[in-house]
Order: C-alpha cells, then sequence, then structure tokens
C-alpha cells in the first residue's frame, strides 16, 4: 500500500504537468500589412442606383500563424500547424466516419459530405435549390436526347483536370459507365446494366449513350441532388483488380480542393485549396475558392457543438431548433440563415409530414387519412414540432423556390373547391387559405416578429393548408363505423380502441421526422385517439419493409429542387415498386392508383425541358395525391445552420442567396469563391 | 417504537428519514396532479419559477414541478424494483455457493459468470431497443434486476467463503443446524451490511442507468422519470438557454434521492450489525 | 497435484464454457432484432436524399445479401462465424462495409484502453485508500465531511456532470479543448508534442471518470471498512497497542479491499465495451461508439467482433483473480 501513494502522486503530478507543459502550438502573430481589394459600392446618381467598383488600398492588422515554442497554447485555437485565418472549419452532417481510410463512393455508404461531394468532387451537374438552377459542372451544358429518349449525347467542359494533373476526357465516363456496368456490388451496377446498352465517346468531350429503353430522366442519375453517379478517373481505377474493396486512398477528384490529412478515428478530414483550381469546374464557373483549408470535424453532442462554435472552434454548425436559439443568445459574432425571425433555412426541397401504410387497414381508407389530416390544428402543430417556423405546404411537394409559383399558387382555386363527402349528403371543403395567417398569430403571441409585407410571409409560412375540422372528421369516421366509447375514446369499426404508434427516430427532440411525430400524436389524442410517437432505430428498415402503420417518413419523394418537373416525386408511387408487406421496397407507404400510373406515363413521355406541359401533368398528380391523401405532407424541411463571422464573411444568407446555405451540400464548393477573409 | 427511537438517535438517519418523507410526499403529489405531464403546450413554453408555476415551464409547455413529482415516483419504481427484486436472487445464490462449496458453487458461479461476461450495456441497449413499446416501469426494473444480481452475489460469495474459514461455522455444524438455518443465523449478520451497501449500489446504478437509456433515447421517452426530464432538458438546450431551473431540477432530485438512501442504509446497517450494535450502546451508556 | 485436478481443471473447463454461452448468446440476440443491415444500407443511401431508381432496388438486395454473408439460416451462418473466429477473422462491417472489423477495432482500441484503464486504476486506488481511512477514522469531522462530498457528487446524472466540467474548462475557462481526442490535423506519433496533446485532450473525460468513480469505491470502501473496526483482529491489535498507522494500512484497508479486487477484475474486463457517454460527450475516441453504432446499424460482424474481446477480457479477469485469490487472502484455500 505504502508504495501505491508515491506512484499515485506521480501519476497525478503527471496528469497535472502535460496541461501545463508547453507545446508546440500555432501561436497568433499580429502585423500591420497593406492590402488592395476592390469595392463593389452602391452610389445614388441623380437619384438612380447604381453600381461603381473601385480599388481601394488600407491598412489593416492581420494576424497570421506562427508555429514555435507558444506560450499560451491552451487558449490558441486547436489547429495544429495550419493558419487559422486561412481555414474554414464546419461541422459534418451525417457524424463521425466509420470508414475514415475508405473514399471509394461508388461501393455503400461512405460519408461523402465529409467533403467528397462538397469539396473535392464534381458531378456533371448539380442542382441549386435555392436559386432554382442546375449548374453544369464536368457537363458543358444539357443533354440532348433523341426524339424517343432512347439515345442522349452529353458534352462535356474542356480544361477540366483531376487534381493530380490527368486531363478530364469523355474517356473516364465511359470507363466509368462500363465498370458500374459490368461490376456487380457497385451501388449503381444494376442501373447501369439494366439501362444501358453502350456508352461511346465520338470525341475527347462528348459521351453517346444509347438506352435498353425509352428512358427520358435518365441523365439524372449524374444529377447531384445530394449525391449522384460520380465520374472514376480513369487513370486510378484502370489498373485496380477489385474495385469493391478498393479504397481510393488519397481521393482524386476534379473539385477545387484535394484531400490534405484525416482522422483516423473518423472525427476529421481536411482539404487544401488546389494549386491549378483553376482546372476544376468551380475555378472555371467562379474564380479562385477563398480559403486555403476547409475542415470537416465532427461533435459527438450538440452542446459541445456549440461550445465549440462559440469558441471559434467551429464556423459552420448545423443545429437543432433550440441549439441554434441558445448559438444566438449567447454569441455576437454569429448569424443564422435570415437575419430575423424564424432565422433558419426553410427552402430546402423536401417536405416532411406523416406517412401511413396504406396496405393495412384502417389506413388503406382515404376517408380515415382525411379525418386524421382534419384532427390536426396546424398551427399549433407546427408550433409544437419547430416553434412556428415551419413553410407549410397543402400538397406532396415543400412550398419554396418556384414551386409555390409553379404549382401550388395555380393549384388554389382546385383546392378551394376541393369537397369531401362526409357521408349522410353533406359534403366539405377543408382547405383553408387562411392557416398560415393561424401561424403566424401563434407566433406572434410568443413574442416573435413577424414581417408585415405578405408576400414575406407567404413565404415564410406556406400559401394555405387544411381546416382544423374535428366535427367534419368525426362524421368521416362515423361514415365509416367508427365509434367513441364513453370516455370519448376512438374505437375502430370492429369495436375494438383505436390505438396509433407513430415510428420515428430515437433522437426525438432534434430530428423534424420525430418532431412531427411528436405534434401528430399530440393533436390525434387531443382528438380522442390513443396516439403516441414511438422511437425506433429500426424505423427505416420498417418503412421500407412495410413493418409500420403510421411513421414520420418522409411523406413523398423529394422532388429535385430546381426546375418544375415532378416525375422524381409522382414515379415513386408507381404500382410496379409496390412490394408485399415484408419485403424491401423503394416505396414504404404502398400506395398507387391506376390514375397516378397514367400521370407517371404522360410524364415519362414528355421532355422534362418542356415547362408548361411538365407542369400541367405535375399538378395532375398532385390533386391525385391530395384527394387520396397517401401521407400527410406539413411543413418544409428546416435547417438550423449558424455562420460565424469571426473568420469569414458574405454567407448565402436569405438577404443574399447567390447560393444555396448548407456546406453539406454538393454545390458547397461554388460558395468557396464567394467567401471572404475577415483579414483576422 | 424503541427501535425508531434507537435509529433517530443518529442524525443520518433522522436527515435521511426526513428526506425520504418529503420525496415521498411530493411523489405521491403526481396521483392528484392537475395536469396530464404528457401533454404539450397546455400552459405557455419556458416561463421561470413563480407563484402560478413553482418550478417554471419548459419548452415543451408542461409545468416542472408536476413532471418533477411523477418523474421521482417512476425513477423510484424503477430503482426498488431492480434494487429488491435483484436481491431475491443475489442473496441464496451467494449463501448457497459460498456455503455449499464444490459442485454447486461450481453451477451457480458459471450461471453469475454468464450474466456477468455478456457485455451488460449490450445486452440492455439491444433489449431495449426490442421491447421498447413494452418498456413500462415494472418491466424495466425487472430487465435490470436480471442483470444486477450477477456481481453482487460474487462479492457476497467471497465473504462467505472468508466468512466460513474462521472457524465458527464449524462448531456451528457441529451443534446441529440445517444448512439454510445456519447460513441465515451465522451469516446474516456478518453480510448484512454489504447486502445493504450493494443494495445501495444497485439502486444507484438503477437510477444512473435509466437516466443513460433515456439520454440515448432508449426508453419510452413521454413517461416523466429523472432521466427523461434531464433528457429533454439536454435536448433543448436547457444549461446554454439559461433554463437552469428546468435541468436542476431532476439532477436535485436524484441527489437528494440518494442521500435519502444512503445514509439509510449506512444508519440501518450499522444499526443492525450486532458487533457495531454493542459498541453504540457502549458509548451511549458512557454518555 | 490436487489443486490442478480438483480446482484448476473444473475452472478452467468452466471458464472455456462460460466464453462459449457469451458468445452464443451475443450471437443470436441482435438477429432477433428488427434492424435489418442490408435494408439499414439501402436506408442510408436513399435517406439523404441520394436517388436509387426504385426499380433497381430487388437486385440491391439481393447482391448486398450475398455481400453481408448473409444468406442461408441463422445456424449456417453461426457455424461460418466459428469457422471464421478459428482462423482470426471476424469478417467486415457492413455499416462500414467493406471495412474489416478487426480494422476498425483496432483503430478504437488504443483511446478506449488508455482513457479507462488509467482512469479505473487512478478512481480505485484513490477510493480504497480515501474510503479505508475515512472509514477506520470513520467517527472524525473530515471523514463524515468527505461522505457528504462523496455523497452529492455521486448521484450526479454523469452526463450532466461530464457536460458541466466541459462547459466550465472548455468555454467559461477555455483551458481544455472541446471536442477530440486529439488536435485537429495531429497525426499520431511517438513524440511529446503529440502524447502532451492526447494527454490535454484526455484530462476533462479523465477527471469526469474519476471523480465519480472515487466517490463510489470510496462509499463502498468506506462501509466495509467501518464494519471491520468493530472485528475482533482490529480490537485486539488496538489493545495490543500496535501504531493507528499500522492498524489501517496492515490490517482494516488489505481486509477491506478484498471484495473490491473481485469487482475491480470485472470492471477491467468491462472495459472492452467503452465508455459511451463519455465518447458522446467529450467526442472522445472509443469502443463505446463503435459498438452502439453497430447495434443501430444491425452491424452484426462488428457487434460480434467488439464482443468477443470483451468477453474473453471479462472472464479471463474473472477466472486471474480466482486464482490469485488465495494471495490476497490466506484464510483461503482451494478444497
Amino acid at each position: 500500500m505504502k508504495k501505491l501513494i508515491p506512484l499515485l502522486l506521480v501519476a497525478l503530478l503527471a496528469m497535472v504537468a502535460c496541461t501545463s507543459e508547453p507545446v508546440e502550438v500555432t501561436r497568433v502573430v499580429s502585423e500591420i500589412v497593406e492590402i488592395t481589394r476592390v469595392v463593389t459600392e452602391t452610389i445614388e446618381v441623380e437619384g438612380v442606383s447604381v453600381e461603381v467598383t473601385r480599388v481601394v488600398t488600407e491598412q489593416v492588422v492581420v494576424e497570421t500563424a506562427a508555429t514555435g515554442p507558444g506560450v499560451t497554447p491552451l487558449n490558441a485555437p486547436d489547429v495544429y500547424g495550419l493558419p487559422r485565418n486561412q481555414m474554414l472549419i464546419v461541422d459534418i452532417l451525417t457524424g463521425r466516419i466509420g470508414s475514415p481510410n475508405n473514399f471509394n463512393e461508388w461501393v455503400g455508404w461512405k460519408w461523402r459530405d465529409r467533403g467528397m461531394q462538397n469539396l473535392a468532387n464534381e458531378p456533371l451537374w448539380s442542382v441549386d435549390f435555392a436559386t432554382g438552377e442546375i449548374i453544369n459542372g464536368l457537363a458543358a451544358g444539357d443533354p440532348i436526347y433523341n426524339d424517343d429518349f432512347t439515345r442522349l449525347e452529353i458534352p462535356l467542359r474542356q480544361g477540366v483536370a483531376w487534381h493530380d494533373g490527368t486531363p478530364f476526357t469523355s474517356a473516364d465516363v465511359v470507363f466509368t459507365v462500363e465498370t458500374l456496368m459490368t461490376t456487380s456490388g457497385l451501388n449503381a451496377h444494376t442501373f447501369f446494366s439494366t439501362n444501358v446498352a453502350s456508352v461511346t465517346a465520338p470525341d475527347d468531350h462528348t459521351v453517346v449513350f444509347e438506352l435498353n429503353q425509352p428512358n427520358s430522366r435518365f441523365h439524372t442519375t449524374f444529377l447531384d441532388r445530394w449525391g449522384a453517379t460520380w465520374i472514376m478517373p480513369k487513370h486510378i481505377f484502370e489498373g485496380v483488380d477489385d474495385i469493391v474493396t478498393f479504397e481510393f486512398n488519397p481521393f482524386v477528384g476534379t473539385g477545387p480542393y484535394k484531400l490534405h490529412s484525416y482522422d483516423q478515428s473518423g472525427f476529421w478530414t481536411i482539404w487544401e485549396k488546389r494549386a491549378d483550381w483553376d482546372k476544376s469546374p468551380t475555378g472555371i464557373l467562379y474564380g479562385e475558392p477563398g480559403p486555403k483549408y476547409i475542415v470537416f470535424q465532427y461533435f459527438a453532442n450538440e452542446g459541445a457543438k456549440i461550445l465549440a462554435h462559440l469558441t471559434h472552434q467551429a464556423d459552420v454548425v448545423n443545429l437543432s431548433s433550440d441549439g441554434l436559439k441558445a448559438v444566438l443568445a449567447q454569441s455576437n459574432s454569429s448569424r443564422a440563415y435570415q437575419l430575423s425571425y424564424p432565422w433558419v433555412v426553410n427552402n430546402d426541397p423536401a417536405i416532411t409530414g406523416i406517412s401511413f401504410n396504406t396496405m393495412i387497414a384502417p389506413y388503406d381508407n382515404p376517408d380515415v387519412r382525411w379525418a386524421l389530416v382534419l384532427a390536426i390544428d396546424i398551427a399549433q402543430y407546427v408550433g409544437i414540432a419547430v416553434d412556428g417556423a415551419g413553410t407549410v405546404s397543402p400538397v406532396h411537394i415543400p412550398s419554396l423556390g418556384s414551386y409555390p409559383a409553379d404549382f401550388i399558387a395555380p393549384m388554389q382555386e382546385w383546392l378551394s373547391a376541393f369537397e369531401l363527402d362526409l357521408g349522410n349528403g353533406t359534403t366539405f371543403r377543408p382547405y383553408d387559405p387562411d392557416a398560415p395567417q393561424r401561424i403566424v398569430e401563434y407566433v406572434q403571441n410568443r413574442g416573435f416578429v413577424v414581417p408585415e409585407d405578405a408576400a414575406a410571409r407567404a413565404q415564410a409560412f406556406g400559401l394555405g393548408w387544411y381546416k382544423y375540422a374535428p366535427e367534419a372528421a368525426e362524421q368521416l369516421l362515423i361514415k365509416n363505423g367508427f365509434s367513441r366509447n364513453s370516455n370519448g375514446m376512438w374505437l375502430l369499426p370492429d369495436g375494438s380502441p383505436w390505438v396509433i404508434r407513430i415510428q420515428t427516430d430515437p433522437n426525438m427532440a432534434t430530428d423534424l421526422h420525430s418532431r412531427n411525430a411528436v405534434a401528430a400524436a399530440q393533436q390525434w389524442k387531443a382528438f380522442g385517439i390513443d396516439a403516441e410517437a414511438v422511437p425506433s432505430e429500426a424505423r427505416s428498415t420498417l418503412f421500407q419493409t412495410g413493418d409500420f402503420e403510421v411513421s414520420s417518413e418522409w411523406p413523398a419523394q423529394e422532388p429535385w429542387g430546381a426546375g418544375a418537373d415532378l416525375y422524381r416525386v409522382l414515379d415513386n408511387w408507381n404500382s410496379v415498386y409496390v412490394k408485399p408487406i415484408g419485403e424491401v421496397g423503394a416505396h414504404g407507404g404502398r400506395w398507387s392508383s391506376p390514375e397516378m400510373d397514367a400521370v407517371i406515363e404522360q410524364l415519362r413521355q414528355t421532355d422534362p425541358a418542356d415547362y408548361d406541359a411538365v407542369v400541367a401533368i405535375g399538378i395532375e398528380g398532385l390533386k391525385i395525391a391530395v384527394t387520396e391523401m397517401p401521407s400527410i405532407p406539413t411543413f418544409g424541411y428546416i435547417g438550423f445552420i449558424a455562420w460565424d463571422e469571426t473568420y469569414w464573411t458574405n454567407w448565402p444568407g436569405a438577404e443574399n442567396p447567390y447560393t444555396q446555405p448548407y456546406t453539406h451540400w454538393g454545390p458547397f464548393k461554388y460558395m468557396t469563391p464567394f467567401l471572404q477573409p475577415t483579414g483576422r | 417504537m424503541k427501535v425508531l427511537r434507537d435509529l433517530l438517535r443518529d442524525y443520518r438517519f433522522t436527515a435521511s428519514f426526513i428526506i425520504l418523507c418529503i420525496l415521498l410526499a411530493y411523489s405521491s403529489l403526481s396521483f392528484f396532479s392537475p395536469i396530464d405531464p404528457t401533454v404539450w403546450v397546455a400552459i405557455a413554453r419556458d416561463q421561470p419559477p413563480s407563484s402560478q408555476h413553482l418550478l417554471g415551464t419548459d419548452s415543451r409547455g408542461i409545468d416542472i414541478f408536476w413532471s418533477g413529482a411523477f418523474a421521482i415516483r417512476n425513477s423510484l419504481i424503477v430503482a426498488l424494483v431492480a434494487g429488491v427484486v435483484s436481491r431475491f436472487i443475489t442473496i441464496p445464490v451467494a449463501m448457497l455457493a459460498g456455503y455449499k462449496g464444490g459442485m454447486t458453487d461450481r453451477v451457480l458461479m458459471f450461471i453469475s459468470d454468464s450474466f456477468l461476461v455478456i457485455p451488460l450495456f449490450l445486452i440492455i441497449v439491444l433489449l431495449a431497443v426490442l421491447i421498447r413499446e413494452n418498456l413500462s416501469l415494472v418491466t424495466l426494473g425487472l430487465l435490470l434486476a436480471c442483470f444486477g444480481w450477477a456481481w453482487d452475489a460474487r462479492v457476497i460469495r467471497s465473504e462467505i467463503l472468508s466468512l466460513r474459514e474462521r472457524g465458527f461455522t464449524q462448531t456451528a455444524i457441529l451443534s446441529g443446524s440445517g444448512t439454510m438455518q445456519l447460513a441465515l443465523k451465522e451469516y446474516m449478520p456478518f453480510v448484512t451490511p454489504l447486502v445493504f451497501a450493494t443494495l445501495i449500489n444497485v439502486m444507484a446504478w438503477a437510477i444512473g442507468l435509466e437516466i443513460t437509456l433515456a439520454i440515448l433515447g432508449l426508453i419510452k421517452l413521454d413517461i416523466p422519470t429523472l432521466g427523461t426530464m434531464i433528457f429533454w432538458a439536454l435536448s433543448y438546450q436547457a444549461i446554454l438557454l439559461g433554463r437552469w431551473y428546468w435541468l436542476l431540477t431532476p439532477v436535485i432530485l436524484s441527489v437528494l434521492l440518494f442521500i435519502a438512501l444512503y445514509w439509510l442504509s449506512v444508519s440501518s446497517s450499522e444499526y443492525l450489525d450486532p458487533r457495531s450494535r454493542i459498541q453504540r450502546v457502549g458509548q451511549s451508556l458512557r454518555a | 497435484m490436487l489443486f490442478i485436478r480438483r480446482y484448476l481443471i473444473p475452472r478452467l473447463i468452466q471458464y472455456v464454457l462460460v466464453i462459449f454461452v457469451g458468445i452464443t448468446a451475443v450471437f443470436f440476440i441482435p438477429r432477433l432484432l428488427p434492424t435489418d443491415p442490408v435494408a439499414r444500407t439501402i436506408a442510408e443511401l436513399r435517406s439523404r436524399g441520394s436517388y436509387l431508381d426504385p426499380a433497381s432496388i430487388d437486385a440491391m438486395v439481393a447482391d448486398l445479401t450475398e455481400m453481408y454473408g448473409l444468406e442461408g439460416s441463422s445456424f449456417d451462418q453461426y457455424i461460418a462465424f466459428w469457422q471464421r473466429l478459428f482462423r482470426g477473422d471476424f469478417g467486415v462491417s457492413f455499416f462500414q462495409f467493406p471495412t474489416p472489423v478487426i480494422q476498425l477495432i483496432k483503430a478504437a482500441l488504443p483511446w478506449t484502453l488508455g482513457l479507462l484503464l488509467v482512469t479505473t486504476a487512478i478512481a480505485w486506488t484513490a477510493g480504497i485508500l480515501l474510503g479505508g481511512v475515512a472509514g477506520y477514522f470513520n467517527r472524525q469531522g473530515w471523514s463524515r465531511a468527505l461522505d457528504v462530498l462523496a455523497m452529492v457528487v455521486r448521484p450526479m446524472p454523469y452526463y450532466v456532470f461530464a457536460f458541466i466540467l466541459l462547459l466550465l474548462f472548455g468555454y467559461i475557462f477555455p483551458l481544455f479543448p472541446v471536442a477530440g481526442g486529439a488536435s485537429i490535423g495531429r497525426q499520431p506519433s511517438f513524440s511529446w508534442p503529440y502524447i502532451s496533446d492526447v494527454l490535454r485532450h484526455a484530462f476533462l473525460p479523465a477527471m469526469s471518470l474519476i471523480i465519480l468513480g472515487v466517490t463510489a469505491w470510496f462509499q463502498t470502501m468506506k462501509l466495509v471498512v467501518q464494519n471491520l473496526n468493530a472485528a475482533d483482529f482490529v480490537q485486539y491489535a488496538r489493545f495490543g497497542g500496535i501504531k493507528e498507522r499500522r492498524i489501517v494500512s496492515r490490517y482494516v484497508i488489505r481486509n477491506g479491499m478484498l471484495p473490491q479486487i473481485t469487482a475491480l477484475a470485472l470492471l477491467i474486463g468491462q472495459i472492452f465495451s467503452g465508455a459511451l457517454i463519455t465518447e458522446i460527450v467529450f467526442t472522445y475516441p472509443g469502443l463505446g461508439t463503435l459498438l452502439y453504432n453497430a447495434i443501430m446499424t444491425g452491424d452484426y460482424n462488428l457487434i460480434m467482433g467488439i464482443t468477443v474481446f470483451s468477453i474473453v477480457a471479462i472472464t479471463t479477469a474473472i477466472l486471474v483473480i480466482d486464482l490469485l485469490y488465495p494471495l490476497f487472502d490466506p484464510r483461503i484455500r482451494y478444497n
């Protein structure tokens, strides 16, 4: 025992010593330098605003980093050997990288938002949902289809090189497609082997596909909307024996950044700006990226993430609703996407809501699904879920970008006239164009300031939703043989209690699926149904195999986020994808209808670029979905992000949405040239 | 009555007795609660403590004072079920194994070792995931009891092994006592403090594990317990948003609960232990 | 020889049996879960908005089932599992496909061992010593003060306690980093800058584990020792005029320690399942998160890989303690 005491003391001393020991660190040194920059200003000339550009020279204090034996290692940011003020640190959305050594995106799930899709790789095209544009990356323009959609030609961008200097050509595309067609075990193998008859390269910058059957949307597999088919560098992959187990380390891409280093535990990945960034599509399109280094870092809990953000150790963080409030309350250097309430990113092209398994009674009955819609007070619902910050949509696409103008506004008349048959000869018009106004009242009661402008309100809260009509819901249910017991609780037609268990994710507080589930459960409980949100790790499995009754899964497949083509949304309801319960299917809700199949078929034969036709058919599809209500669309997906402006400014906020605002989406690379250093 | 008077002479017993009474009274208030702690936004959210809401309201619009009453009751149920039920397995197993030795010992220790070696957390997480929908407070307590006995059985068995070597067992055997009788009569006084200590450990462990499971989202989150209260407070960033009353309530409640249990067990096991009892009597005589 | 035949051999058979039963149980229980690794992989690819052609999902399910080795009944897979295990092959992780399980464990193990071995040892030693001394002098003021302190600190919910440490020393007094096992950009090496960087990152996680660990050992030990105070041999020692210091160290602590050694052995064995909450609060690398994520994604091979390590470690720790017990407690003989 006696021997243990000094041992313990030594151990304790060692622990203490290592905390005060000066270590080699990055030291911040201030110096005054003269810089020249281009300033754009708006000035008034004879009552007209004119933009002028002028060159200014000024002296600023620049803090540069020097490596050496520092004396204050504990306060310096934890960025070993790399200058903090040339570095951007963002948090990785999908969490800790499970396989940090493996960059082979073509096999399994590889945490592609660690910087692979958003910095180091360029797709053929990208969706930018903020501008509604399709950005040409490796492609030089739109694909050119033949008349019956069995052949297409893709023009490729010239002057692009992989970051190791090898030029990017059509040979890379041909190699990629042929490899995908022949190698089973690659994610896209089945798609390419069933769709593609042949792929050829008439010249270095053109690729021609011959398809097995007509497919007017074949090219969208190369369109990056949080993932796409990527092009392999032929000169690396052609020597690989087993592509499935190949680690592709280091990653070789055509993006403006290249791999610098990464953590063996998967906590961080550092990317460095290419010296020849002008050989990447980003550089060609938008010029030189700002940050020299971009770090993707993982935080295992939101509290630590916020602390890192507040201490300027993470510039961009993805948060929960309350996490964002905490940041805005504690920080004076951070901003959110919007500068005032509701602060959040509300133009994400996805709609959240509640899904039903339409193969299981009573959810196979549209009347029952509609009754559940009418039992929801959308203002309270959005209040419970996201404190009023949601943009509601009455149809199965989100109310953002061009969708309100293209679809939801033209549908107002139809929606207002839409009637439900309540039985006993009465009908009911469920649509309520003033639903957003009810949300505005909720928000004002909470003490938040709401814009007065009607257009701004419509953008923030949506164009309309459905009435809160428990009486109508009651009649719909009674019409179908439901009844209430003596306590006022609902009974199924067979007389047993109606129990709804809404499957959702385990992280009940932060996840929008769960917030929908909780809000729906609260609403239906108030209506007299034994409803409860039930978290399950297996939610996604159970949804696909149909082993659920009600789930908070996406109510519909997400639209592209750019253009007016709703093929992606509607085709998911195609009856050929419906699987019996127990089998994995693309379509968890298992709803289909001959009318919808007809709409899908019509859309397949329409050129996606034909705006008028695509919108008209899309509206028909949305009408069928509203009539049948296979799932309940509620509010658009909300992103809670905070940007620290200590080191970098000119973020694409709501007042200046030059590109989509996320760092985890592919077009983040197109944001980098616009980020401006503060010089600190 | 004399027992209680003797016990109350110990300040620790008095203190824990009072705390426990207060906690029990508080938790029994839940039976008369004016609110349903599973209904959101029935009242204003994020209200600081006031005369209307003694401990304020949380970000879900639920009164913290009342959900605290439910939480302490529910966590106590889990801890008691886990602690008491597991003692019913631990004590007989340890006594039999330690006293009988040989084959009995080997079989019993084989069973308890099998429970011990499977990573406990893995199994509890797996089972919680599997039966979460039906995971009531009692089932959670029983689940924890199933895994809370094996460790203590080993500890108590070692104590009995060492007691057995102390000679007095031989005399007892010679005087013709039966196994269980002997075990209870001869060993129980000596292992009682250990039983109490392990009981408190198991209850503290059960409360702690309930909190851990809740923080990971593995139990029903709309039943108020100490764990689920902490879960919601942490997920809604109560600390960084300055809503201290929300997080502090379950934390202080669990500290108080533990203090009451700990002192209660310490003072009563000292009281039960024949040797320190003599000591105390001697002291009180001197005084 | 009697010892070997009557004690050691049956004990070793028991050792092997326990390992077998443990591994078998862990093989089958995860397969009861509704989480299916194939569906989980497809869901992961789809859930983030990447476009899998709905028509190609059937073929993908078949491909993945084959690649993951999930064809055939559970029993076939069980036999295949033992065959692979005897070759020392744990297979590949499903969710981190095709990374070998052993590679994932190798990356996480040093962090877990480094943090948990050190903190467990410090917490145990400090708790036993403090608890022993405080238990012997249990009537003194400082002993009671320590008791109250331990009593208040111990029941603090670990997550909250750890997060408050992080808030205090990572933000309000920014002395320590708020996340990670080492600084961003630093690669592992056997150099002082790296080691000190790791120690600095480990400080808060270690403190959170040590402080709560000490209080638990302290309380248990104090109770045991208080009880020993009345034991005959202590009384005799006192009457015999042996110095108190000697009584404490030679008789009281030594005897009170015995049950704690068993507990320590078990705890060291359990280290191999990691410290999940510590890893979550401090964003610290280790086996806890690895195992937890494996459970949540139905990554059977990874669950088995970690669990086999853990089961063997715990069983061995128990075996060693059983064999060594007579060294600590001469009163116990093998019969």
